[in-house]
């Protein structure tokens, strides 16, 4: 298919690719969504400094890389857009959809970059200039963006031509990279992270002289790895005009989705084990059709107030295709009953008119991707039917999976799911969390915290004032009576004992031997949910002799709650 | 499968022990005899928690912890972390982050918080299909409940691991006294914490008692090395 193109010491073989190219992408894609004209100076500000900059603003001399005043200053009518990288890459499928309607596939390298392989492609429309009259038409036609095209061998020549928009003939490539400079190795690296290891490595190669990337690739490649290191073999690679890997080409296909309107909108649970069977039936057929396999089943139910309903769940790839029918009946009829019932957490229960499945993480029979060292174990197997089992036995929102993120008190560190439920978000752990409860995490985390009372020497309870200053040191503690233990029964036995209603029943108070604290902990202050505790950590002693009984305490609102047990 | 065997004699022999483990195996699960001959299988323990029960956590086996969670977790730990799912019944309250930190892999952790009155088919399930399974101490299960699941236990090689009431388990763990040092007055945080374990066991006479030092902060506390402490019979 691709004919070797022998360049430097070693026969690589590299692609012919063709590169098209959206000059300034973010500020495009950012000007388009504000619905600026294209000729008003703008400019895309990330944190301190300008990351992409328009045309006329450019002409009034703002860079990027310079900062908001200094922009200004040069500039005072710079319309200034905020960074998203979520925009771009959004916006650009519109970009991505006009070239597919020229090439079958293409490869997105980054918003605002696309690669193309170009053997085939040009000599399906003649010649390679054919083919790039037809991308730069087509994107211009139905995305509205201006694009230049460049075709060459490799991938920094590639990129290279279509910043400057010619078409280097095969062969040449190397001779076309060699007059460049060494700064041009940046238009190569796609990611954030690779780019900014690529412009350090760029300044040290200024600073050392070598000003051109025939210079650069004169260096033995032995003596570039011992100083830059992978960067530096990377770098040198590309400066040949080798490709690091082929272009990875993206098939665009049609989602598969299965669709039922009921005639009138089901209220019994009865009505829904049918249409389960039949939407699951069809989706299995529908995926069978299309050859492939999905990871992830999205359900999605419209119900008679107009409110959406939407949960996503794991399917497991390849491990059971032939169940795979049954499997997402029980999965859609356990989550219409949930909905239905109003047992699931959202909005109330109400008559569902619509239901959609659809498969999500499509992927090509035989492609799954099976663990690094090898399928499913049995054991894994086993597990899965028996919490299906489980789910079939007690509800699909009884059995749970857990998992750990981001947080401060402990009952917020873990997010607990329905088994084989995608969680839509996660707080990140790698955050830092500054005021965090530390470590170790207790063993017991009360799913809802109970009362307790914390009293000084004199028997009043201790207050932690808006400034963190406790009233008194804590000197007792009185925990609830466990049900069933003597205090209680006694209550329970002799109504006329004083416990009335549901008020709490108090243990013993405690004598505390150690404390700690209090750990303030605001959070979103500016939500309806905030919260604003002090956390204390105490250890009393227990009934036994010389045991202790460690636990955490929250002040909040005037009350002392018990948290979790350290036990 | 057959590997070439030098001489009729020794294949002869091997097809014998086949025969023999075969047969064995059917006894146990029938229970013409009540455990199997063979060395039972073993799930690994962590460190800090080995000295409690120096053989192991033997497959098949019920093992009672009183008066601790974290060391339930500890126990199961290092067994999840060798590729064991384990199932949590019936505790509402465990704590993930604690289960993680000792080691727990939690994406073969499966928690059933409140089975209600299906205690007993979902501890069944669990059975059949987990290596490990954390039983709660207020699950609706009766005597004869726990009879069979220990026995089903005993046939499919899982571990039972409970903090509630259950007559005739392998091993009896009481945590008779905590200690938890690095807190003061007002300073300081949780740092240590010490445990004395009573083990009593039905193949052992006696009450040994262990000391657990788990959560122990080595930035902090000059390392202790934890003793055995024989008892006699009490």
């Amino acid at each position: 298919m691709t004919a070797p193109v022998h360049a430097g010491s070693g026969a690589v073989s590299t692609t012919r690719r063709m590169v098209l190219w959206v000059p300034d992408w973010p500020v495009v894609a950012a000007m388009r969504e504000a619905g600026l004209s294209p000729d008003v100076p703008a400019a895309v500000l990330h944190g301190r400094g300008i990351t992409a900059v328009s045309a006329a603003a450019r002409a009034a001399g703002v860079k990027r890389g310079s900062t908001k005043r200094v922009a200004q200053r040069l500039c005072p009518d710079l319309a200034l857009l905020p960074y998203d990288e979520g925009r771009d890459s959004r916006t650009f499928e519109s970009v991505a959809a006009a070239a597919e309607d020229v090439v079958a596939g293409v490869e997105i390298s980054r918003p605002g970059l696309l690669m193309i392989p170009a053997n085939g492609a040009a000599r399906f429309h003649g010649s390679e200039e054919a083919l790039a009259e037809a991308l730069v038409g087509s994107v211009a036609q139905l995305s509205e963006h201006e694009c230049l095209v460049g075709a060459a061998d490799g991938l920094l020549a590639a990129v290279m031509a279509a910043r400057s928009s010619v078409l280097v003939p095969p062969g040449q490539s190397q001779e076309f990279l060699a007059r460049a400079g060494v700064q041009v190795l940046t238009l190569a690296a796609m990611e954030r992270r690779q780019r900014e290891a690529v412009e350090n490595l760029v300044g040290v190669l200024t600073r050392l002289g070598i000003q051109t990337l025939a210079e650069f690739t004169a260096l033995p490649l032995g003596d570039v790895l011992a100083r830059f290191g992978q960067v530096g073999r990377w770098a040198h690679r590309v400066a040949l005009g080798e490709d690091v890997r082929p272009p990875v080409l993206r098939r665009s296909e049609e989602d598969i989705a299965v669709s039922f309107e009921f005639e009138e909108p089901a209220q019994r649970v009865e009505q829904l084990a049918f249409v389960a069977e039949h939407v699951a039936t069809q989706l299995d057929a529908a995926l069978l059709e299309g050859g492939v396999r999905c990871g992830r089943v999205n359900i999605s139910a419209r119900t008679e107030h107009g409110d959406v309903l939407e949960r996503v769940w794991r399917t497991d790839v390849g491990a059971r295709s032939g169940a795979f029918a049954k499997h997402m009946t029980d999965r859609v009829r356990w989550q219409l009953e949930g909905w239905l019932s109003g047992t699931a957490t959202g909005p109330e229960p109400a008559p569902i008119c619509a239901l959609t499945v659809t498969a999500q993480d499509v992927v090509a029979l035989g492609d799954e991707q099976a663990y690094l060292w090898g399928g499913t174990s049995g054991a894994d197997a086993r597990a899965q039917r028996t919490v299906e089992r489980m789910q079939s036995l007690l509800g699909a929102d009884s059995v749970l999976s857990v998992r750990e993120q981001g947080g401060r008190a402990p009952r917020d560190r873990m997010l607990t799911l329905p088994w084989g439920q995608e969680a839509r978000t996660a707080r990140k752990v790698e955050h830092p969390w500054p005021g965090r409860i530390p470590d170790p995490a207790p063993a017991t985390v009360l799913p809802i915290a109970e009362p307790m009372e914390v009293l000084d020497a004199g028997g009043t309870p201790v207050s932690v004032g808006r400034r963190l200053t406790m009233s008194a040191p804590p000197t007792w503690v009185r925990l609830q009576a466990e049900p069933g233990k003597g205090p209680v029964a006694a209550a329970r036995r002799h109504p006329a004992s004083g416990h009335v209603g549901a008020s709490p029943t108090w243990g013993q108070a405690r004598p505390v031997e150690a404390w700690a604290g209090p750990w303030p902990v605001v959070e979103r202050w500016w939500s309806e949910d905030s919260s604003r505790r002090a956390y204390v950590q105490i250890t009393v002693r227990a009934e036994d002799e010389g045991s202790d009984l460690a636990v955490l305490a929250a002040f909040s609102e005037g009350q002392w709650w018990l948290e979790a047990v350290y036990d | 499968m057959s590997t070439q065997s030098p001489t009729p004699d020794a294949a002869q022999q091997q097809r014998l022990a086949r025969a023999r483990d075969a047969l064995q195996g059917v006894q146990a699960r029938w229970g013409v005899t009540r455990e199997a001959q063979q060395a039972p299988a073993v799930l690994p323990l962590s460190e800090g928690v080995a000295e409690v029960m120096p053989a192991g956590l033997t497959r098949g086996h019920v093992v009672r912890v009183q008066g601790s969670t974290s060391l339930m977790l500890a126990l199961a730990a290092e067994g999840s972390k060798e590729g064991s799912w384990a199932a949590v019944i019936g505790m509402p309250a465990v704590g993930a982050v604690a289960a993680a930190r000792r080691g727990m892999d939690l994406s073969r952790l499966v928690l059933v918080p409140q089975p209600g009155a299906q205690a007993a088919a979902a501890a069944g399930a669990c059975v059949d299909g987990m290596d490990l399974i954390l039983l709660g101490a207020n699950l609706a299960l009766s005597d004869g409940d726990r009879r069979r699941l220990a026995a089903r236990a005993k046939e499919r090689g899982c571990v039972i691991l409970t903090s509630g009431r259950w007559p005739g388990a392998q091993t009896d763990l009481h945590v008779e006294r905590t200690r938890w040092s690095g807190l003061g007055a007002g300073g300081g945080r949780l740092r240590k914490s010490e445990m004395t374990v009573a083990v009593t066991g039905r193949r052992q006479s006696g009450v040994r008692r262990v000391r657990v030092v788990l959560d122990r902060d080595d930035a902090w506390v000059s390392s202790s090395a934890s003793a055995t402490v024989r008892e006699g019979a009490a």
